[in-house]
């Protein structure tokens, strides 16, 4: 059964690899914006 | 029902249940980094500093992100251009999947996305006309 599952959605890879990277790339742009934000921080002097 | 079954009768729903997450969690995510950006800016100024470039291009792009989903025609001409090319893409790409499946049971799924990525590529050809010049 698994394997005529995959053989029907294996090209069901290509959308889920699109939505893996979008996550990935939503990460690595929250940890750029909170980069930029803790740089500024310290840069005040504070520790919000 | 097995899990095979259930897979083949639903895994269209993964789209657009995707889709709302990272709508949900985008728009979260946005609002709070806005209000922490706005935050530090206003601690620089009130201790009479200038704020970073970055914490200023960071407002910069807030704000161009809510010109551009507020649909009010903001962002550069070729930011417009490219969406339309990219709706335009996808409606045909779902468009042509749905006319090598449109035998199957499931192959509704493909028009749906193919009609709302037409609309929408409409839509962006539309500001991209009659949008605000920029």
């Amino acid at each position: 059964m698994s394997e005529e599952l995959f053989r029907d959605f294996w090209w069901l890879m290509f959308p889920i690899f699109g939505m893996v990277m979008a996550v990935f790339g939503m990460l690595q742009e929250n940890r750029r914006i909170d980069a930029i934000h803790n740089r500024a921080r310290r840069e005040l002097g504070t520790d919000q | 029902m097995s899990f095979a079954q259930f897979f083949a009768a639903y895994w269209w729903l993964m789209f657009p249940v995707f889709g709302m997450l990272m709508a949900f969690v985008g728009m979260f995510q946005t609002e709070r980094r806005s209000n922490q950006t706005m935050d530090l800016i206003k601690s620089y100024v009130d201790q009479g500093k200038d704020p970073p470039p970055e914490l200023l291009k960071l407002v910069a792009q807030q704000s161009d992100w809510d010109m551009d989903m507020s649909g009010v025609g903001g962002g550069s001409k070729s930011n417009r251009a490219w969406t339309f090319v990219v709706f335009l893409a996808l409606a045909a790409g779902f468009g042509t999947g749905y006319y090598f499946m449109r035998a199957e049971s499931w192959s509704f799924a493909f028009l749906i996305v193919a009609v709302t990525m037409g609309v929408m590529a409409v839509g962006a050809l539309l500001l991209l006309i009659f949008g605000r010049k920029s």
